[in-house]
């Protein structure tokens, strides 16, 4: 019984692989006709304009195929883009692979599957005709074989008989087709030999070179705030303590005045190394993600706040915490300055892009040059070859967008 | 004495104008960047400029660039540069225009007042100074180097780069604890072993700083 119940299984999982390859090999068929139009057109000299779009067809359909195929089987890894230059391109090995695929796959893909999803279609015609073959006229024959003449039920029943034949041969040879449909797939649109590593090498060459260049623009950007803020305050501090120490003798009401000065350069000494801090990569962030560290802030902001959050995949960990820099500026900005009643918080990721939105209904007149955090923003949205926009006509209101980009 | 500052953190402009007037010293125009400066010095014809050597718009070697170019403007102008870190490179770019009424400071150095005003003193009268911290980064640069620095003494060595920083015979034998009879010796063998002519109508002090500087270019 187990036996005849995993033939029955492995005979229908057979069907529904031969009726998606049909399905690619029609769309092969398409690739097909795109690429033998573009040959004629080249053997007759129109040049190569067209090769890049025949080869994205293939491409397309190939891909389609390699999905289809690592989801039923042994995973089929993804290829590289196809070099845009149209000889590089013909001379490329994937590409070539595909091609040939193409033409394969449209006829001797859509043949098989053809044949195999004819055998169980005849198989249920011919076992159900002793159910309806009175509403046919004798003379009609049976199904497909119009010489059978069919005079009563006996006949019809050795139809069914044949039927079960039918039955037998695609339960018999159903998997053995889906398996030769899926064979030139499984050979051509698999990386050539070589190829799929030197593809990775480059590959990861290039995330590799990125993550460094990230690395180096973070620490550009820590040297600079630390340099610029922190370092500046605490020199202004032992300037105006060496100058305290004179005036101590000379004009002691004076002293107190400058120690005064000297202790407000150390508390921004101190506030500023705490942005820097925060800003190097909030801890928040590693705990609750994005959302979460933005749900904080907006919770924790003096003036009520409405965060949209739409971010469905993680950005790059320097992405987040600028982003998150940013909105922790853009409120304390919002709490100082705006005198706003309300302020929304909009961060949604389209596509390669973070888009970070923050608008209050204060009075507006947001000036970057007036040494708020915006510069600050700025430079380090710019680092990211992002780009930010301020809009704050005096009257209000105030409205900051960020955009990031965050790769993939 | 007539100065203008030029420094781009306004907390660290207004600190220094004020520790400066406190000592009753003509603090005459300040600047937050180098074109300000430039102006200022046309306007007010200063004799000392204390120049940050970090300012807008790049925030790399714009007051450096900036003081060359004042004292093309106005030969004689004394600069004292103020740096947050050593940076070799700035003071060889600094110095390659002449050594007299020219320092290099760290910015730290300013919250020893009385040492600062002393070089700010010795810069305005045509002196120079260097940073010790510079001059020590030239000494372990040099040390192994095969050229007349590698011959001096550790002594000399010491000697040389107490020099460096503006100091006479007196403060440098303050500094060492010997006589100035022996700091006298000392700098006459340095001279000996640095090859300058006694006849040498250049200052021979800076000369020897400058060669100072050179070397640690050509070594670094």
């Amino acid at each position: 019984m187990g036996y005849v119940r995993r033939r029955v299984r492995a005979s229908a999982d057979a069907w529904a692989h031969l009726a998606g390859g049909s399905g690619t090999a029609l769309l092969a068929w398409g690739a097909l006709l795109r690429v033998l139009v573009v040959a004629v057109a080249g053997l007759v000299g129109l040049g190569p304009r067209a090769v890049p779009g025949a080869v994205r067809a293939a491409r397309a359909v190939a891909d389609r195929e390699r999905a289809r195929l690592s989801r039923l089987g042994a995973p089929l890894p993804e290829v590289g883009p196809s070099p845009a230059d149209p000889r590089t391109a013909l001379r490329d090995p994937v590409v070539r692979r595909e091609f040939g695929w193409v033409a394969l796959h449209a006829v001797f893909g859509l043949g098989t599957g053809l044949l195999g999803l004819a055998l169980p279609l005849h198989a249920v015609q011919d076992l159900t005709f002793p159910l309806w073959f009175r509403l046919l006229r004798p003379e009609d024959g049976a199904p497909g074989i119009v010489w059978w003449r069919i005079d009563g039920l006996p006949d019809a029943l050795l139809v069914g008989l044949a039927g079960v034949a039918w039955l037998v041969a695609a339960v018999a040879f159903g998997p053995a087709l889906a398996r030769a449909q899926a064979r030139p797939g499984r050979r051509l649109l698999a990386p050539p030999p070589g190829v799929d590593l030197s593809l990775r090498v480059a590959e990861l060459t290039a995330t590799r070179a990125a993550a460094l260049d990230a690395h180096a623009v973070e620490l550009r950007r820590i040297e600079r705030s630390l340099h610029d803020g922190t370092q500046n305050r605490l020199v202004a501090v032992n300037v105006l303590l060496g100058a305290a120490r004179r005036a101590v003798r000379r004009d002691p009401a004076r002293a107190d005045e400058i120690l005064e000065r000297a202790q407000q350069a150390a508390e921004q000494a101190l506030g500023e190394l705490r942005t820097v801090v925060r800003g190097i990569l909030p801890p928040v962030l590693d705990d609750r993600g994005l959302a979460g560290a933005l749900a904080g802030l907006a919770g924790g902001c003096a003036v009520p706040c409405r965060l949209t959050v739409d971010v469905p995949v993680r950005c790059a960990v320097a992405v987040e915490a600028t982003a998150y820099f940013v909105v922790a500026e853009a409120l304390t900005n919002v709490v100082r300055h705006s005198s706003a009643g309300a302020v929304d918080v909009t961060v949604r990721r389209e596509r390669d892009r973070l888009l970070v939105t923050v608008s209050d209904d204060g009075h507006g007149d947001a000036d970057e040059a007036r040494g708020s955090g915006l510069t600050g923003v700025r430079r380090r949205v710019e680092a990211y070859d992002g780009r930010m926009t301020l809009t704050s006509p005096p009257g209000g209101p105030t409205r900051m967008h960020v955009e990031l980009p965050c790769g993939s | 004495m007539r100065i203008v500052i030029a420094e781009d953190d306004a907390l660290l402009r207004e600190g220094l104008a004020l520790l400066l007037r406190a000592e009753e010293l003509d603090v005459v125009a300040t600047a937050g960047d180098p074109d300000g400066f430039l102006t200022a010095v046309d306007a007010h014809a200063p004799d000392v400029a204390i120049v940050d050597v970090r300012m807008p718009p790049t925030h790399t070697d714009e007051g450096i660039v900036a003081a060359v170019e004042a004292r093309r403007r106005r030969p004689g102008l004394a600069v004292l540069v103020l740096s947050a870190y050593v940076e070799q490179a700035f003071a060889t770019e600094l110095f390659s225009v002449g050594a007299t009424g020219l320092g290099y400071l760290l910015k730290e150095r300013v919250g020893r007042v009385e040492e600062f005003l002393g070089a700010l003193h010795r810069v305005a009268a045509g002196g120079s100074v260097i940073d010790p911290e510079v001059v020590g980064q030239l000494l372990a640069r040099n040390r192994r180097a095969d050229d007349g620095l590698a011959r001096l003494s550790p002594r000399e060595q010491e000697v040389l780069a107490l020099m460096a920083e503006g100091l006479g015979n007196t403060a440098i034998a303050e500094r060492l604890f010997v006589t100035e009879g022996a700091v006298h010796k000392h700098i006459r063998s340095i001279f000996a072993k640095l090859e300058l002519p006694p006849d040498d109508r250049a200052d021979r002090r800076v000369t020897a700083v400058l060669r100072y500087l050179n070397d640690g270019r050509h070594a670094a």
